[in-house]
Parts: C-alpha cells; structure tokens; sequence
C-alpha cells in the first residue's frame, strides 16, 4: 500500500542533500603547482583555522596569545618589528634612538598614519598607550625597568628609565607595543570586542569561538596594501578536524603543531605549502625542574636525569624525528646560540652512578613529575618516567590541568612538571624567567619558575640587558647558556619546531614580510604554533 | 498546581546545583587571577586584581552576592572577557538547541521506524542486522563517529562542510548544513538507544490480550502496529528522550569542539578550564533550567500519550 512513499522518501531526501550541498564553500586541493603569476593580485578572501579564541583584543587589558596576535594584528599594528636577521625595526615609529648610556630612548612617530576611526596617529597617542601599558597589571613586571613617559613634540615621545636597557625596542614588537585610539583606551571593554588600530585591516565580526572577519582597510597608510578583500579566522580547537576542513576545501590556510600535519602537508608540494618557526622564534620542550624543593635542590640529582634522558629517543618516539634535540634554550640555528657548559648528553651509567651516589647519603630518589591530561604530554612524561627508573629514580606521575599546572609553577608547588618556553626574539625576554631576582621562595609568587638562584646567571643576564655592544652581549648569553647547561634547571628535551603554518598553494606571501623601510621582516614567530602579518598574503583569482 | 509544584522543585534543584557547582569549582587548584594576568602578572598586581574580583571574600559571601545578582536577572560579567555572562549565553544558545533539536528529530525520525520494525519482526533477519547495527552505533565513540563522518562527507564527497556554523537568522540552507553532521554524529547514538527501548517494549505490547483481541477482530497488522501498539509501547522511549538530555548536553562538548560550533557546552567546558566561574554557574543555571523543563514537558507528553496516566 503506498507504494510511492519509499521512492519519494528517498527523492526527498536526495533533495534536501542536494538542497544543502549547493553552493558550500568548498573546493578540491589545486594540482600541478601555483601558477606562478606575475604578482599579487588585489582581492579575494582568505579563511585561515586558528587552534584557540582570543580572550580579547584590547592589548591593554587582554592577555594575548599567538591567536591574538593573528586575529588583532591585523588591525593594529607595534611601535617596532622584527627583521629577517632578528634585528628590531621601526614600524609605527620612524625611528626610536637610544641616548648614550641606553637609559633614555626616543621614539619619533612616523607621519602621515591615521586610525580607521579617523584620528591621527600622534606623540601624546603613543604616550597614553605606553602609560596604560605601564599601569595594566599584565605588563607591570615587563615595563618595570621604565621609569616614565615623557611628550618632548607632538610626534615624539621620550622613554625615561631605571637602569640602560639596550633591548627595549624589542618589546614594542609585542603587545606591549600595539597602540590603539583614544576611544579605545577610554572603552576598554568596547575595545575588548572591536578592534580598532592603524592596520591593513578593519574589524567587521567577531563571534566568540567561532570566527572573526576583517575586511580591507581602503585608506590603509602602506600605500598598495593590503591585497586580501577580507580575511575569516575560523576558530577550530580540533587539530584532526581542522586538518579535514582544510582538505576538504574549507580553510585556505591554517596552524598546526602536529607532526602528521607536516609530513602530509610537506609531501604534497603541489597543493600545499609548509612554513615552519626557525631560530629563535622555536620555543623549547623539556621538563622543569623545581631547584628548591628536594630531591631536585641537589644539582646531582638534577643532572643524573638529564644524563638519563636519551633525548633522539623522545623525538624518534613522539615527533617522528621531525625536531632536533636541545641541549640549552636556543636552537643552533638560532643567532645567540653558542656552545658551552658541561650539559649531560645521554649516558645511563653515569646517570645511575650518580643516583647511587645521593642515595648512598640521602636514601631513595623519589619525586612527582606534573603533567597535563592530554595524550601528547602524557606519552612524553611516561617516556621520561621509564628512563629515569632505569637509572633508579622513582617518578610519580600526577595530572592536573593548564590553570592548575600553571599555578602551581607560579607559587612553587610542583617538583617537576613539562613545559614549553623560549621563544622571543631576543634573549633579554627570558630575563624575567631566569633572573634570580625574580626567584621567590615557595609558596610565593615566583617569575623564575625553577627558582634557581645563581649570580653568574643573573650578571651574565644584566649585561644582557644592559650592554650596548653586541659582542658583550653574546658573551653574556653565551654564559646564561652554560650556566643552564652545567646547573640543569632544566632537562632540555628538543627544539619544538614543529609548530607550522599550512597554506594552500593559492595563498601567496606567507613568510615574504617586508617592514615599512623595505628590510624584510621575521616570516614566521611566535609558539607553539606560529603567527605572521597578513597584509602581503593574496590568493590566486578564482 | 502542577506549575506551581514544579516552579518549587525547579528553585530547589537550582539552589542545589548552583551551589554545589560553586563549591566545586572554587575547590579546583588553580587560580582565576593567574588565567587573566598570566604568567609575568607581580604578586601586587594578582593581589589587587583578587580584591577587585572579590575572590578575597569567604566562598558563601561570594555565593550569596552572585544569587542576588541571578535573582535581578543578572548572570554577573566573565572574568576573562568582561562581558556580561548572560550575553554571551544568549549568543550561544541558539547554537546548542538547533544542535539538540536536530539530533532528537534525527534520532527519533530514525528510531521509531527502525524499532517498530524490528519488533514487527523480531528474531528474524532484519531484526538481527537492526540490532547489529544498533550496537555498533552505541559503541562508537562520538568523536570517532564525527571524525568518519567528516572524511567521509566533508573531505571524500564535499557534500558539507567539515567545521564551522553558519547562525539560522543569516541563511537556512548554509544553517542545515553546518548543522546535519553535528546533528548525525550527536543523534546517532541516541538512535540506537531508542530504537533498542521501542523494540523492546512493543514487543511486550503486541502479546498483549487486547493486539490478540484486534487481530481476532481482522484488523491489519500495520493498523495494529502503528495505531494500538505503538502508543502505549512509547512510554520508555519518551522517559528516555527527557532523561538523556543531560546526556546530549555532555555530547554537545565534543561535538561542539570537534565540529568548531560556538555552543553552550564548549563555553562551559573552556570556562572551567579557565576558572571563569561566573560563565560556568551562567551555563549550570541555564542546563538546570532546561533539564527540569523538558523533565516536565515530558510529563505532560505522557499523559496526551497514554490515556492511563491521564485518567490516574
């Protein structure tokens, strides 16, 4: 009876899939290579995954992350950059000049540039940014060294310090150095959620973990930038799922850290492109330890582990010996690299002689290792925990979640835990993380994590920061390195350079950054997974 | 009597589990300060950000200011993003409800027939690859599910796409298809749970004097099946459609991460990861209400359903 319903049943609903399948956003991967146009091309639109949301765009008020820095650096833009050589530049500043003793900086604001809101980018702007930057409790301990903020022109803004601070241009790479209107800084929370800067970009969306759009600012002040129409940050927490929507044609570029990512990426060169973090923007992977609390306060203990971390082991396991093993915070190609120090490359006899030897006067090494849930972290710590047992020290594993990892470095209650850090641009922005000055006891709060307090290590760190000749200051960091090397802080793992951004090979300019006065730019920074500019990115015409 | 009765229970269970939720929460290690100033916040500045969020006031102070506030409609402000908790619900919520309607519709769209079928005939050959297939489902994971799903449809056939959400209000066609693999993935285990229900207790009901009194008086066995059967027999599986909603609520996590959709649930769940505790009592007032809600609503389904109850 009714014979007719199964049929149109099934009519109906092919119709409804044809219905919802019409006119998606999707195409297949390109074959055969771009080709290779004879230069960027003005329009198009761009969707590029991100792994996380912002928690806001107002870089007074709101802790940014690399996601911040991709979605809000498109619309506003740093007093300074980074070169290609990882030399800082001007970039809203024409020039910032330091006085002799590097005690003083001036920074002159390039003419000429204005806020989408129509307001001119003056002196007394760039002044109300940097003493809000001062007062935010986000930025107190970095900007602490500044003593004040002083308006010598309208265009000029003179940066009064404590002490010589030869790396302070650095700083306003980030968000430190994003500036923003008038309305902005007087609408905090209205600035939270709408963008407003002097940047290739204008805000046009945001829905929370979801995506944001931005559109073409016409009047942006790099004359003939951007290219892109419009740019979709799509917000997709799901590596594997944000791997499938770029296959399957809903993403045109996205971030990744997944080894996998960059094996199949990396394999099909004629639809993708693969552009990893180098130098001293890859962050480091290793365990850090807590130097105040035993067994880990005895440097023996500290390098029997490293001397039991066979290191090629971790990344053959867990990486797909995709990364280099790491024996200090910066990688070899990175340009404050230098060799030095005695660190305990992997030798398990020398590991056990040395647990005997503690045990022989303090009985039983045993500690607890903290680590996050989740499947990647906890493969590494299991991994750690079986070679330290095969030297003889007794690891227990305890997960606690990111909130609780991180509070408990903070205030020094942990022993050992996993963790991922040196990454900035230049090695004075570890100064807060290494200094003993910083060390705090347990139970306090401590910016120098493993609390390791050495006056070697805090000199060589203070003329890091303070010395205007680049050859003392390589010979600094060339001691900070040695002194982390022999004392074991912490067990260095490998340089995480994993962390990459996939295109498909439409998308043009990623990593081809070019500064305002034509230095080329840093292509790719920022950890775990990297961000970079946007304005020089277009797409090959539909 | 019956509103008044269930607005009461509805108080009592918001009481209970808005406070046991904030007490939890306050028991989780971690520190909310520390998730809006970071690592390089001084202790002065964590000190004063602690005072300005009342977080140095006793867990019952606390407590009691935030239930004044949800007394005046005022869900209080997230401490990650400053903006007001109920905003950012109402911007979610139409999100989670299309996701759980949807998975309902297909669940029971598919589950009556499937059930109704198998009962009809039981023990046979389709019943036994019905159940197979019931079992199969109920075993997979959601995330496994969602991801075949995705590589099979988004990735292989480009019929949808894999991630991302598109509001109803903007356009029905892109809304139907950023929603029906969330919508598949997070209804069909339910399809499995409710199709076993159905089977199983229209089976019980077609041995019943009265199916035997109908096939004696000729009617046929589609009539009795569909008309005299199925209605007392779907008293277990309505129980089950109100019960599981809490159960669907957990889904919508993942599905909501997996799929990149901006739900309730996964602004819930990154909300206890970042001790936003405002956002998440927001988010438990919210499911609380609901829950009891459809609890009743279902009730009251019951009583148009089988006659019996009405009249009991």
């Amino acid at each position: 009876m009714k014979r007719w319903r199964t049929p149109a049943a099934l009519v109906l609903v092919a119709a409804v899939v044809v219905a919802c399948s019409g006119q998606r956003p999707v195409a297949t991967p390109q074959g055969g290579g771009s080709p290779e146009a004879t230069g960027p091309v003005k329009g198009g639109r761009l969707v590029y995954g991100l792994s996380a949301d912002a928690n806001g765009f107002n870089p007074i008020t709101d802790q940014f992350a690399g996601q911040s820095y991709s979605m809000a650096g498109t619309i506003i833009e740093t007093l300074t950059s980074v070169d290609a050589d990882g030399d800082w530049k001007p970039y809203l500043a024409e020039s910032i000049t330091p006085n002799e003793a590097h005690d003083e900086w001036t920074i002159k604001v390039r003419e000429g540039i204005t806020f989408s809101d129509g307001i001119a980018l003056t002196g007394d702007i760039v002044k109300a940014n940097l003493e809000a930057q001062k007062a935010s409790p986000l930025n107190a301990a970095v900007l602490a060294p500044v003593e004040s903020f002083e308006l010598v022109d309208p265009m000029t803004v003179k940066v009064d310090l404590k002490q010589p601070w030869v790396v302070f241009p650095y700083y306003l790479d980030a968000q430190v150095g994003m500036i923003v209107p008038p309305s902005s800084l007087s609408d905090p929370k209205a600035a939270s959620q709408k963008p407003v800067g002097t940047g290739p970009f204008l805000f046009k969306e945001y829905v929370p973990d979801n995506r944001m759009v931005v559109t073409r600012n016409p009047h942006y002040w790099r004359q003939g930038l951007p290219y892109l129409d419009e740019i979709e940050f799509r917000i997709l927490p799901d590596s594997q799922t944000r791997a499938q929507t770029l296959d399957s044609g809903g993403l045109d570029a996205m971030g990744t850290t997944r080894d996998e990512d960059l094996a199949k990426y990396g394999g099909q060169k004629d639809a993708y492109t693969v552009h990893r973090s180098q130098g001293m923007a890859v962050a480091e992977y290793m365990f850090m330890l807590n130097t105040a609390v035993p067994p880990l306060d005895d440097l023996r203990v500290r390098r029997a582990l490293a001397y039991a971390t066979d290191r090629e082991t971790v990344i053959s396991t867990l990486r797909g010996g995709l990364t280099e093993p790491a024996d200090g915070p910066w990688s070899k190609d990175a340009k404050w690299y230098a060799e030095g120090g005695d660190y305990p490359a992997y030798d398990l006899a020398k590991a056990t002689a040395l647990v005997k030897e503690v045990e022989a006067e303090k009985g039983p090494i045993r500690f607890e290792i903290i680590s996050t849930p989740d499947p990647n972290t906890m493969q590494g710590i299991e991994l750690a925990q079986d070679m330290w047992r095969k030297a003889g020290i007794d690891v227990s594993i305890k997960q606690a979640d990111q909130a609780d990892l991180i509070n408990r470095a903070v205030t020094g209650n942990f022993a050992a835990t996993v963790w991922t850090a040196f990454s900035s641009p230049d090695p004075d922005g570890e100064y807060i993380w290494l200094h003993q000055a910083y060390a705090r006891p347990v139970g306090s709060v401590s910016l120098n994590f493993t609390r390791l307090k050495d006056k070697r290590l805090s000199d060589a760190l203070d003329v890091g920061r303070t010395a205007p000749d680049e050859a003392a200051r390589a010979k600094a960091y060339a001691t900070v390195q040695e002194r982390l090397r022999d004392l074991v802080p912490y067990v260095f793992v490998d340089h995480l350079n994993t962390g990459s951004v996939v295109a498909r090979t439409k998308v043009h300019g990623i990593g081809e950054h070019v500064l305002p006065d034509g230095e080329k730019g840093l292509p790719v920074t920022g950890s775990p997974i990297p961000y970079h500019p946007f304005y020089q990115l277009w797409v090959d015409p539909q | 009597m019956i509103i008044v009765n269930r607005l009461v229970r509805l108080l009592a269970v918001l009481l209970v589990v808005t406070f046991l939720s904030y007490v939890l929460l306050n028991l989780l290690p971690g520190d909310p300060v520390t998730q809006i100033l970071g690592l390089s916040a001084t202790e002065e500045a964590r000190t004063q950000l602690r005072q300005d969020l009342g977080l140095d006031q006793p867990l019952l102070v606390r407590y009691l200011g935030w239930l004044g506030g949800l007394v005046t409609g005022d869900f209080g402000e997230s401490y990650i993003t400053r903006a007001p908790v109920a905003s950012a619900l109402a911007e979610r919520l139409p999100v989670t409800l299309e996701l759980l309607v949807a998975a309902q519709v297909i669940a029971l769209g598919l589950a009556i027939p499937v059930g109704v079928a198998a009962a009809r005939r039981a023990g046979r050959a389709l019943d036994q690859a019905l159940t197979a297939v019931s079992f199969a489902l109920l075993s997979t994971p959601v995330f496994v599910l969602g991801v075949l799903l995705i590589l099979v449809f988004a990735v292989t056939w480009q019929v949808v796409p894999a991630t991302g959400w598109t509001p109803l209000s903007l356009d029905l066609g892109w809304n139907l298809t950023s929603v029906i693999l969330p919508a598949i993935t997070l209804g069909c285990g339910q399809l499995a749970v409710y199709a076993r229900l159905l089977r199983t207790d229209l089976i019980a009901t077609l041995q019943e004097d009265y199916i035997t009194l109908a096939r004696a008086r000729g009617l046929s066995p589609r009539r009795i099946l569909w008309r005299h059967a199925l209605r007392p027999s779907a008293i277990t599986l309505i129980t089950a459609v109100g019960l599981n909603l809490g159960a669907l609520i957990g889904g919508t996590v993942i599905i909501e991460t997996l799929f990149g959709l901006p739900g309730v649930g996964r602004l819930i769940v990154d909300s206890i990861f970042s001790r936003d505790y405002l956002t998440v009592q927001g988010g438990v007032v919210l499911i609380s209400v609901g829950y009891v809600a459809v609890n009743f609503a279902v009730d009251l389904v019951y009583a148009a359903v089988d006659p019996r109850i009405r009249r009991a």
